[in-house]
């Protein structure tokens, strides 16, 4: 089979819950051995959407085609996919072993082959040596591993997980982002994460789909999200970022002038002279002092943050604008609070996005 | 370092003292327990295997054991405590569940109805229900009335009857224990089955049913020791015909002024109500 062939195709499904409208019209492609995470605030329909493909949800309008199958009626248990949920889910009736058994139990897998798959998955989340254990007598960690295990060892066509690291303590949970995703694409797994989380949605995907209000606003790789957000919303939901409002003089090859309070900035963007819209850069992109050709603006340092590798320093620019700067821990120069500082970043760098999506 | 080594005796003898101290708290509900539980069954099984004249005797557990009527008895006993338990699990399984899913006053509802008679004396329901049942009762002379028959069906001091008026009196033993743990049973469990591949069916038989056995196994023991001991609802439902361990134990103490008979009959009814009880417990213990 081929590695580009559309291995999950999501297409045109919507979803009510009486007159909200959790997902409306959404379509998703996902090739074999991708891992995709669905990123959006709560109640933006990533979950219902994981749901959906998972048949725990069926949509009410659309259809959803898994390795080639129509999926869009099978109830759950005809499906093969794998779901790790955000409490596990363990069976606390069976043991560790009992619970990576169960789905090849229920599907009548003979006895020495489902042995076999069990102590596969158990050593494949390294607890080979805990078969024995009862749920209760784990970790959370390690209940989180079984359940992966229990999920993967059924080998379904997708595997999804429901805010699956959410549960964990901050250390472990980015141990396991670097791991989980090393381990999946050691087996060859075709994912997809829901979370709310965007750093884990930047270290475990090869796609992001960023979701709100029941649609898909942006699918890209993690560098492309972060540094051509597609949408206001993308912008904000991922990083940082300073945004200036202001209006639109000129346009020209997909660059537009606009003046803002703090004064005439170039921006990627095609609007028409007039439109309000909201000019945005990264933090990192700004640097102290003034270039040719650049967009720039100054004003006076309100805070600034040392985070270790990294300095975060919040001026105001006048006018209710604020600048938010990230300079590197090699720069020797760090700005103090009062100090008057001018940025300048790269016009390149710079995006437009109309005012009213701010809404 | 000093501080550590003048804290080292301390921290050694708290543990020693908390005991102390817990179980001077116990104590007291120990004594009581001891005198309202403990001391009335020694004093049964005394009574039980005494002879008035002097020594012990089996001479009680023998004519018990060896009568072919006071078998009959105590398979009437258990008969009723067999079936008053299987038929009220029937009916409190999927009422459980019914509950567990009911919302907002619905739910307040159906717990009030399960509740309420909770309150009501078991002479009181037990009366109700040979009012209901008699030949000149309501759901004769409504039948009656209807049409639907032409002479009156007798029900009352049938076994129908008792098992009726049983399983009614002692359903909320049942569906409570059940409902408790239905209604924490999370809903997650049936979804992970049924994307591991299993059916509906079997999502039930190996998720739901092994995840609600702990509150099954309580509603049995308590239905069970309740029926096979009850005393008012076979005295009122059917009477003589259908003696049980409680009614002769009744009758050994109150007529035949037998109490070594009485206690002997006791303590067998007591015996099986254990051995189920303890059954149950060592079910729910048990790794599946």
């Amino acid at each position: 089979m081929s590695e580009a062939a559309p291995h999950l195709v999501v297409s045109g499904v919507s979803k009510r819950y009486g007159a909200a409208t959790v997902l409306e019209h959404v379509d998703l492609t996902i090739l074999r051995g991708e891992l995709v995470t669905l990123l959006g605030p709560s109640g933006c329909g990533k979950t219902t959407l994981l749901r959906a493909i998972a048949g725990l949800a069926p949509p009410d309008t659309g259809t959803i085609r898994l390795a080639g199958r129509d999926l869009t009626h099978e109830p759950p248990h005809r499906r093969n996919v794998g779901v790790v949920f955000q409490s596990y889910a363990l069976f606390p009736h069976l043991t560790v072993a009992g619970n990576v058994a169960f789905g090849l139990k229920v599907r009548g897998t003979p006895k020495a082959e489902i042995d076999r798959a069990v102590e596969r998955a158990l050593a494949l989340v390294k607890l080979g040596h805990l078969g024995g254990r009862r749920i209760s007598a784990l970790s959370g960690g390690q209940q989180q591993r079984v359940a992966l295990a229990r999920a993967i060892a059924v080998e379904p066509d997708v595997l999804l997980f429901d805010e699956a690291l959410s549960a964990l303590d901050r250390k472990l949970r980015e141990e396991m982002q670097v791991e989980l995703r090393r381990l999946l694409q050691e087996v060859k797994a075709t994912a997809i994460f829901v979370t709310h989380d965007q750093d884990e949605a930047l270290t475990m995907s090869d796609r992001v789909a960023v979701m709100n209000k029941g649609r898909i606003e942006q699918l890209a790789e993690p560098r492309e999200l972060y540094a051509r957000p597609a949408t206001l919303f993308a912008l904000n939901f991922v990083g940082l970022s300073t945004r200036i409002a202001g209006q639109v003089v000129s346009s020209q090859n997909g660059m537009v002038d606009v003046v803002t309070p703090v004064g005439r900035l170039s921006a990627r963007g095609a609007f028409q002279p007039g439109a309000s819209v909201i000019v945005a850069t990264r933090p990192e992109q700004l640097r102290l002092g003034a270039e040719h050709g650049a967009n720039a603006a100054s004003g006076r340092v309100r805070s600034v943050v040392f985070q270790g590798s990294r300095t975060l320093v919040d001026v105001d620019a006048g006018a209710g604008a604020s600048l938010l700067a990230e300079l590197s821990g090699r720069e020797a120069e760090v700005p103090r609070v009062h100090d008057e500082v001018r940025f300048a970043w790269p016009a390149a760098e710079t995006f437009a996005f109309a005012a009213e999506a701010a809404a | 370092m000093t501080e550590a080594v003048l804290q080292a005796p301390v921290v050694k003898t708290a543990p020693d003292r908390e005991r102390l101290a817990a179980f001077g708290f116990v104590a007291p509900s120990l004594l009581i327990i001891g005198l309202v539980f403990v001391l009335p069954l020694a004093l049964l099984l005394g009574v039980s295997v005494l002879d008035p004249k002097g020594g012990v005797t089996a001479a009680h557990y023998i004519r018990l054991l060896g009568t072919p009527y006071y078998l009959g008895v105590i398979w009437n006993s258990l008969r009723l405590g067999l079936l008053t338990t299987l038929i009220a699990f029937l009916i409190s399984y999927p009422a459980a569940f019914a509950l567990a899913r009911a919302r907002g006053p619905l739910r307040s509802i159906l717990l009030a109805t399960l509740f309420l008679p909770l309150a009501a004396s078991v002479v009181v329901k037990a009366f109700a229900w040979t009012i209901l049942l008699r030949s000149d009762g309501l759901i004769n002379t409504v039948l009656i009335a209807l049409g639907i028959i032409e002479d009156p069906i007798r029900m009352i001091f049938t076994q129908t009857a008792l098992i009726i008026g049983a399983v009614n009196i002692f359903l909320p033993f049942m569906v409570l224990p059940i409902y408790a743990v239905v209604a924490q049973l999370d809903s997650r469990y049936a979804e992970a089955a049924a994307t591991l591949g299993a059916s509906p069916l079997v999502v039930f038989f190996r998720v739901i049913l092994p995840l609600t056995l702990p509150g099954i196994i309580a509603g049995v023991a308590l239905v069970f020791s309740l029926s096979v001991s009850a005393y008012v609802v076979p005295t009122l439902l059917i009477g003589e015909k259908y003696p049980t361990l409680a009614t002769i134990i009744a009758k050994a103490y109150l007529l035949a002024r037998e109490p070594g008979f009485g206690a002997a009959a006791g303590v067998v009814l007591l015996g099986i109500a254990v051995i189920v009880v303890a059954l149950s417990a060592m079910l729910s213990r048990e790794p599946t």
